[in-house]
Order: structure tokens, then C-alpha cells, then sequence
């Protein structure tokens, strides 16, 4: 019952959230002095040739009216069509999202599996030699900037050792389409070289993304468990003779877990934005790069979809986190 | 016991990573798959809602034109259409379609679909529309028989066969067939093929780009180099772009690097970087709408305080050619004994001195993400500061800019941009980019000078080229004695290609991406 009660809750607020979103991106994107049609139209295109693409694609009319016709198209599930590549933007964000999202799910995936028992190691081992290796690798994961620690994966695994692909998803076009996912539609129709291949390339930007997010699960891992290690139910357990193991995987990591748990969750939706980097970087064809073609094309329609698209995705993701959370511990107020 | 098991686990995950990455093989697919890198994403597949050169390759690869150009300095050919008859005043053109010429899915290319297509181009008011929209009225182009169509001008007009070649021809029956709610199959042809280019659509994904395989039966044959597929891929990254020629995981990426990159390129063992004179222009707006600007004193002064040497030589590092006049140094028409404008402080002085009214703070344009517009501002204004003038540099995005550029009062004192190839006649660039009607569209200076502008408008509907040229060297030294713009060079393009790959062969027009001509050397 108390879950149901957060998850509506939380969808209540939900629309005014998005919409606020939107509002907000419509502005920004409208504000900006650019002319996404004058754009389209090209070096050597007449001002008649500009005024009737802008009258075709209902830029002449007032900004509240473009705003209103937007959101009621939303609402109907019309996301408007790109100035650019004249398909409906929901077509162009469902091409994209599964490159974006495998990647994601892959990054998000590693970095807690490296994350947690790193986290777990360096408050076991607190001010210890590999405390401070582990405190270094997380000062380093914070502070180095993705787009450069990008560019020097590539110059060394893949130009120097030749061990992964420099860029792309995949050699040539990927598998059948089933889910978008390559790794996992290559399994479902048994392409085992499309896999590697998959797999092989995924390695680059994963890396890359992984980093910095295996670095705060790493720090939040290590302080959660430094305060379970002092609490008294864990000087009880040892006092009755647990079993380091237990101790620590058992209860002292459940309980420090709790809130990792919450930093994964918005790990997740900060990658998804952390694409947009990684995107561009290794020409990922994914939502990333599209927001920013769409970003300089000034292609409001596609920046809307985009902004809307990852906004409700964060929006779900932190509604999950919430009833992970109210799951993990009975005790946090909702 | 424990806490080393951790380890030992988490060196496996580790292991498992980096030798699953190892399982493929990276590099190249095919062995007579040529694979190029491109800066632009391939939005469409529809050759007339885009006239870019950035995305050319989509549409001279998989559509044909009635006549083409080729080569550098390039030479309009004969393609679709084996010849032409122009009418004695010039307003008619008739052309002669090849009879062996069939589209992909091997109808014939008949008059009819020639028809449809300018039409197709006027309607839709995108792309190549422009070059049509004062010469070419809807209905005007009739067919005369199955392999013949006749064009009729508006006006006489001496540019018209050199904007031919933008007219792509598409399957009129495949188009109208995908048709829907009038919209001339604009959505289907935005991810479909309908040409009778020498290749044909394989795969397209607007996310990664295109391929095609070669059209056994184009209406040119083919002798016994050839390529079996192209592909080419949308990598935004110049550094990726670079890494991947020399990775070998690409054959083939644009010509127009930073020269930090080109040197990269030429050091690697893969790659060949082929050179050649270009005709896009870099070159400086002057915003004469400002008071200030009206003063050619003034306009002399900036002309004379650009230092072209250094950003030529040290800047660009000797990679292009220096230009002073408002068209390249390749053209006919092409004023090659004037001088132009040096780097001469003393000079800028002497001619500010003469400027009698209080000049305002100097706004100096360039576009964001294209690094020389910068460097050439950031050099710029050191100068105008040495003479005492207040600057600001404001670089925006293309999209920003191309927006400012068509408003008189938005639109920044000077901008630094280039002028590309669209098609190869001087109207291009001086006919363009200082006609007074071409005000606000092309002409972003706001430069109007009656005498120019009637050598201008004579040239446009002069049949004979030596007379036309004659106006375009007036013209040309007019612009310049005005300081009409601050011109600095001529592009060189230097193509980076696989060490294996032969054939290429350059055009401004096209950069190169034309791939009928390509072929791999064992």
C-alpha cells in the first residue's frame, strides 16, 4: 500500500513536471536568435524561399500558439516531424533510443559490478595501500574529463594496441532488427560475430561512461559501509562469532547498499545525459548525437522530443529508485 | 582468505572485458567495399531537399543529371543527356536524353521524369529551388518526344547550364506511386532510392548513413576497375575521422581538415593526401548597412590591416593560396593582375585618419566549431586594436549566423566565412555576393554599386563567355578598389584516401565523392 501510495504520488506529479519541461526547453530553443529554416533552406536561398518553408512549417505564427500546437500534438502523441530529416521525430527518438540505452544499461551495469565490491574493498581495507589506489582511481573517475579520456581510450587501446574498435556500434548494419538492442537480438537469433562485434565495440564508450560512475558508487559504497562497520548490530555479530563473509556481504553491505541503490539510480539518468559526450566522441548513433545535430541544426522539434524523452525517463527512473528504496528499507519514510 | 577472493573476482571481470573486446577483429568488412567518413549526417535521401556540399555524395552517387561536372578545373559533361540545342535568344534549351539511360529498378529514363523533377524542385521550394526560382516557371519545361525536353527560360540566362547538374532526375512513376497526401513523396523519398546514379541504395539508417551498391546497368558502363559497394558513415569527430583513416578503418574522409590533421595524415603509413586547388573562397563580409562602413576610407584601413601572410603562412601553414579578389584564383573571369590589399599598418592609418566621423565599437563574426574563422578574427582584431578601434568577437553557431546574415540589423559589422562551389561560373561568387537584388539572400553585405551591378546583369544574359568574362574582371576590380570585402584565399583541397585507393577524381564541385571512377590496388 505505501508503494502504491509513492508510485501515485509521484505520477500525480508527473505532468506538471514535463510540461514544465517543456515550457522551459520551448523557450530556451525559440529564444536562441537562430533560424533552423534559413538553415534548411540553405546557402543560396531566397528570402521568398525562406518566408514560404517558414510559413509551411508554421513558424510564422505566434511562439504561445507554436507551444500550444506542440503540446496538444503530445498529447495525441504527434511529436512533430524533423526539419531535417522529415520523418516523425517519434520514428527518428525510437531509432536511436535502443543505441542509447544498451549503452547506458552496459555502463550502469559495470560500474556497479566494479563499483560496489571496489567500494567494499576500500573500507575494508580503509587507509591501506589499496585504500588509497581506490581513493585515487575515484579522485581520477571525478575529475577527468570524459571527452578526454575518451580520445585517449581510443589513441591507446585502439590505434596503439589495436585491441577494440576506434568507433561505431557495430561492424556494418548489426543484426536483425528485434529489439534494437544488438547484444541482445545477436543472442536471440544466435549471430555470435555480431555479438563480438557488438560486444567488441561497446567496450570503448562503456569504459568511458563507467568511469566516472563506477567512481561515485565507489565512494558512496565505501562510506556506507564504513558506517554499517561501526554500528552496534555489527560489533553483536562479531561478538557471536559470524563469519567475516557474512558479516559483510550479508548485513553490513544490505544496509549500505541503501543508499548506492539511490546513487545508481540517478548514475542512470545522469549517463543518459553523459551520452551526449561519449556520443559524439565515438559516433555512437544514438540519442546523444542526435540531440546535438538537432541542437545545431536548431531542429526545435527533435530538441523538444529529445528533451521530452529523457525527461520522462529520468522522471520513471527516480520513481523506481524511490520504491527500490522503500523495498530495501522498511523504515524510510515515503 | 576472503578479502583475496574479492580481488581474484573482480581481475576475472576485468579479463573477461577487455579479451571479449578482443574476440572481433576490427578493420575493414569487404574487400571491394569503399567506406568514407563524413562530417555531415545523411538526414535524407531525397536529392532535392538538400543542396550542401557536405552531403553531395548521396546524390551524385545514386541519382543522375543531365549534365554533370567534372574535373578540376571543372568541365561541364555531357551525363543523362548526350546533347543540347540552345535557341538564338537564348531562352530555350533543348536536351537530347540517352536512349540506354534506366533507372534502378530498370525502367527507362525518359523526358517525362526530367519534367517531373524540375517540377518537383519548384514545388517543394528546398534545395537546389533557388537557382531555378528566377529562370524556370512551374509548367514551363515540356517534353517534345520520349528523349527530348525542353527547357524555357523566363529571361535568356547564361548560367542556366551550369546549374543543370543540380536538376537530379528521379522515377517519376516510383515517386508519384509513394505519394501521399501531395507531398510528392518527399517522406518515402527521404529514406528510398528512385535515381539512375551509377549506385544504388543498399542500406540507410539516418543514424549512421548509407550504402549502395554498384548499378551493373548504368547508362556508362563500366570498364574493369570498379568498386562493388560504397558506404558512407556519419563520424562528427574530426579526430575520429583521422584516427579511422589511419586505423584503416576508413578509405577515405573530407579534404578540408585542419592542417594539424593533415600532417597527422600525411606521417601515416596508410594514407595518401591528395592536393588540389579548390574554388571555395575565405573571405570577409563588410556590413555596409553601418554608417561607419559607408566611408571607404574606413573599409580601406580594415582591408589594409588584415595580416594576410601570417594567416596564411603561419596560421594555415602555407596550405592555401592567397586570393584578393571576390571570386577564385582558378576561374575564368578572374582579374589575375590585380594585386589586392596587403598587410600595411601605415597604410590603415593614413586611410583612418581620414575618417571623419567617431567609429563605434567593431563587431567581428565567425562561426563556432569552425576554428580559422576564429584564429583569422582573434588576428584581425589585434590589428584593429594596434589602430586604436574597440572590438568584440562574437562566435556563433552556423544556425545563428545564417539567420543574422539575412538581417540588415542583426547582421555583425564583418564576418569571416568561406564561399563554396555550387557550380562553376563566376556568378557564384561575385555575381552573388555583390548583386544589389541579391541584397539580404546571398548579397550579406549590403554592397550595392549601380556600375557593378549592371556588369553584373550583363554577364548573367551574355551568351559569349569572353565578353562575360571581360564584365567579371571589371566588375571584380570595382569590388575591390571599393573594399567591398576583405578576400583572403583560395582553398586547397587535400584529400585523404587510403593508400590502396585509386581513381579519384576532384571537382570543387562534388569534392571528389563521386565514386563511379574509384577502384581498390591490390
Amino acid at each position: 500500500m505505501r508503494i502504491l501510495y509513492l508510485m501515485f504520488n509521484r505520477l500525480i506529479w508527473f505532468f506538471p513536471t514535463v510540461f514544465g519541461l517543456l515550457l522551459l526547453v520551448f523557450t530556451i530553443s525559440h529564444i536562441i536568435p537562430a533560424d533552423p529554416v534559413a538553415f534548411l533552406a540553405g546557402d543560396n536561398a531566397t528570402n521568398e524561399q525562406i518566408a514560404d518553408l517558414r510559413a509551411q512549417y508554421g513558424f510564422d505564427r505566434p511562439l504561445y500558439i507554436q507551444f500550444i500546437n506542440y503540446v496538444m500534438g503530445t498529447f495525441q502523441g504527434d511529436l512533430g516531424i524533423s526539419l531535417y530529416t522529415q520523418r516523425p521525430i517519434s520514428d527518428d527518438l525510437l531509432g536511436r533510443l535502443p543505441a542509447t540505452l544498451e549503452l547506458t544499461f552496459v555502463s550502469v551495469l559495470i560500474s556497479a559490478i566494479l563499483g560496489v565490491p571496489l567500494g567494499v574493498i576500500a573500507a575494508v581495507y580503509r587507509n591501506s595501500v589499496a585504500d588509497h589506489i581506490l581513493r585515487l582511481i575515484t579522485v581520477s573517475g571525478l575529475a577527468i574529463a570524459s571527452f578526454w579520456l575518451a580520445i585517449l581510450f581510443q589513441l591507446f587501446f585502439a590505434m596503439e594496441l589495436q585491441w577494440t574498435p576506434l568507433q561505431g556500434r557495430i561492424d556494418g548494419w548489426g543484426p536483425d532488427h528485434i529489439t534494437g538492442f544488438f547484444l541482445l537480438d545477436s543472442l536471440l537469433v544466435g549471430d555470435w560475430e555480431s555479438f563480438g562485434s557488438a560486444f567488441s565495440h561497446l567496450v570503448l564508450p562503456v569504459a568511458t561512461l563507467a568511469f566516472p560512475a563506477m567512481a561515485t558508487i565507489m565512494r558512496f559504497t565505501r562510506a556506507g559501509v564504513l558506517d554499517a562497520i561501526n554500528s552496534n548490530y555489527v560489533l553483536y555479530e562479531q561478538a557471536m562469532g559470524f563469519p567475516e563473509r557474512i558479516i559483510i556481504w550479508k548485513y553490513i553491505l544490505r544496509n549500505a547498499l541503501i543508499g548506492t541503490v539511490t546513487q545508481i539510480g540517478l548514475i542512470f539518468g545522469l549517463l543518459l545525459a553523459g551520452t551526449v559526450v561519449v556520443e559524439a566522441v565515438f559516433d555512437w548513433p544514438g540519442l546523444g548525437l542526435y540531440a546535438v545535430q538537432s541542437i545545431m541544426n536548431s531542429d526545435y522539434n527533435a530538441i523538444m522530443g529529445f528533451t521530452l524523452i529523457t525527461g520522462t525517463m529520468f522522471i520513471l527512473i527516480n520513481l523506481l529508485v524511490d520504491v527500490l528504496q522503500g523495498v530495501m528499507d522498511p523504515r524510510s519514510e515515503l | 582468505m576472503f578479502k583475496l577472493n574479492i580481488i581474484k573476482s573482480l581481475t576475472l571481470v576485468m579479463a573477461l572485458i577487455l579479451g571479449g573486446a578482443m574476440i572481433t577483429p576490427t578493420g575493414l568488412e569487404a574487400k571491394n567495399k569503399f567506406i568514407f567518413a563524413n562530417s555531415s549526417p545523411y538526414d535524407t535521401m531525397d536529392p532535392h531537399a538538400l543542396y550542401d556540399v557536405g552531403r553531395v555524395a548521396y546524390r551524385i552517387n545514386l541519382y543522375d543529371g543531365l549534365l554533370r561536372w567534372l574535373d578540376n578545373p571543372p568541365k561541364l559533361s555531357p551525363w543523362l543527356a548526350d546533347s543540347y540545342d540552345i535557341s538564338e535568344d537564348g531562352t530555350s534549351y533543348t536536351f537530347h536524353l540517352n536512349k540506354g539511360a534506366t533507372f534502378h529498378d530498370g525502367s527507362p529514363v525518359e523526358a517525362s521524369d526530367v519534367v517531373y523533377s524540375i517540377e518537383r524542385i519548384l514545388a517543394l521550394k528546398k534545395g537546389a529551388y533557388s537557382l531555378f526560382t528566377k529562370s524556370v516557371e512551374p509548367g514551363s519545361t515540356k517534353v517534345i518526344d520520349k528523349h527530348t525536353v525542353q527547357f524555357n527560360l523566363v529571361q535568356a540566362s547564361s548560367i542556366f547550364l551550369a546549374t543543370v547538374p543540380a536538376i537530379h532526375i528521379l522515377n517519376s512513376t516510383l515517386v508519384k506511386s509513394h505519394e501521399v497526401d501531395g507531398d510528392l513523396g518527399a517522406v518515402w523519398l527521404s529514406q528510398n532510392d528512385a535515381g539512375s546514379g551509377s549506385f544504388e541504395l543498399d542500406r540507410y539508417d539516418p543514424a549512421i548513413g548509407f550504402s549502395a551498391k554498384r548499378f551493373e546497368n548504368h547508362f556508362m558502363g563500366w570498364g574493369d576497375k570498379y568498386l562493388d559497394e560504397i558506404e558512407f558513415r556519419t563520424v562528427i569527430e574530426i579526430n575520429s575521422r583521422v584516427l579511422g583513416l589511419m586505423n584503416g578503418d576508413f578509405h577515405g574522409t573530407d579534404g578540408y581538415l585542419p592542417q594539424d590533421q593533415v600532417k597527422r595524415l600525411k606521417a601515416s603509413d596508410n594514407v595518401n593526401v591528395q592536393v588540389e586547388e579548390s574554388m571555395r573562397i575565405f573571405y570577409v563580409i563588410l556590413n555596409h548597412n553601418r554608417e561607419i562602413m559607408q566611408d571607404i576610407n574606413f573599409r580601406k584601413a580594415l582591408s589594409y590591416a588584415f595580416d594576410y601572410d601570417s594567416f596564411i603562412n603561419d596560421i594555415l601553414g602555407g596550405s592555401v593560396a592567397r586570393n584578393p579578389a571576390p571570386m577564385p584564383n582558378n576561374i575564368w573571369g578572374n582579374p589575375t593582375d590585380e594585386k589586392g590589399y596587403t598587410y600595411d599598418m601605415d597604410k590603415a592609418r593614413e586611410y583612418l585618419a581620414k575618417v571623419k566621423k567617431p567609429i563605434p565599437e567593431f563587431v567581428l563574426g565567425a562561426l563556432a566549431g569552425y576554428g580559422q574563422t576564429g584564429q583569422a578574427a582573434a588576428l584581425f582584431q589585434n590589428s584593429l586594436t594596434k589602430l586604436g578601434l574597440k572590438t568584440r568577437i562574437v562566435e556563433e553557431p552556423w544556425s545563428v549566423v545564417s539567420k543574422k546574415m539575412r538581417d540588415e540589423q542583426q547582421m555583425y559589422d564583418s564576418l569571416f566565412i568561406w564561399k563554396s562551389t555550387y557550380y562553376a561560373d563566376p556568378n557564384n561568387w561575385i555575381g552573388e555576393l555583390y548583386s544589389c537584388d541579391q541584397i539580404g539572400a546571398r548579397n550579406n553585405s549590403w554592397y550595392c554599386n549601380p556600375e557593378v551591378d549592371a556588369l553584373l546583369n550583363e554577364a548573367r544574359v551574355e551568351p559569349d563567355q569572353a565578353k562575360r568574362a571581360v564584365n567579371y574582371k571589371k566588375a571584380a576590380k570595382m569590388v575591390m578598389d571599393d573594399a567591398g570585402g576583405i578576400f583572403v584565399y583560395n582553398t586547397v583541397w587535400f584529400g585523404p584516401y587510403n593508400k590502396n585507393v585509386k581513381g579519384v577524381r576532384f571537382s570543387p564541385i562534388g569534392n571528389a565523392q563521386e565514386m563511379r571512377w574509384v577502384y581498390f590496388e591490390e
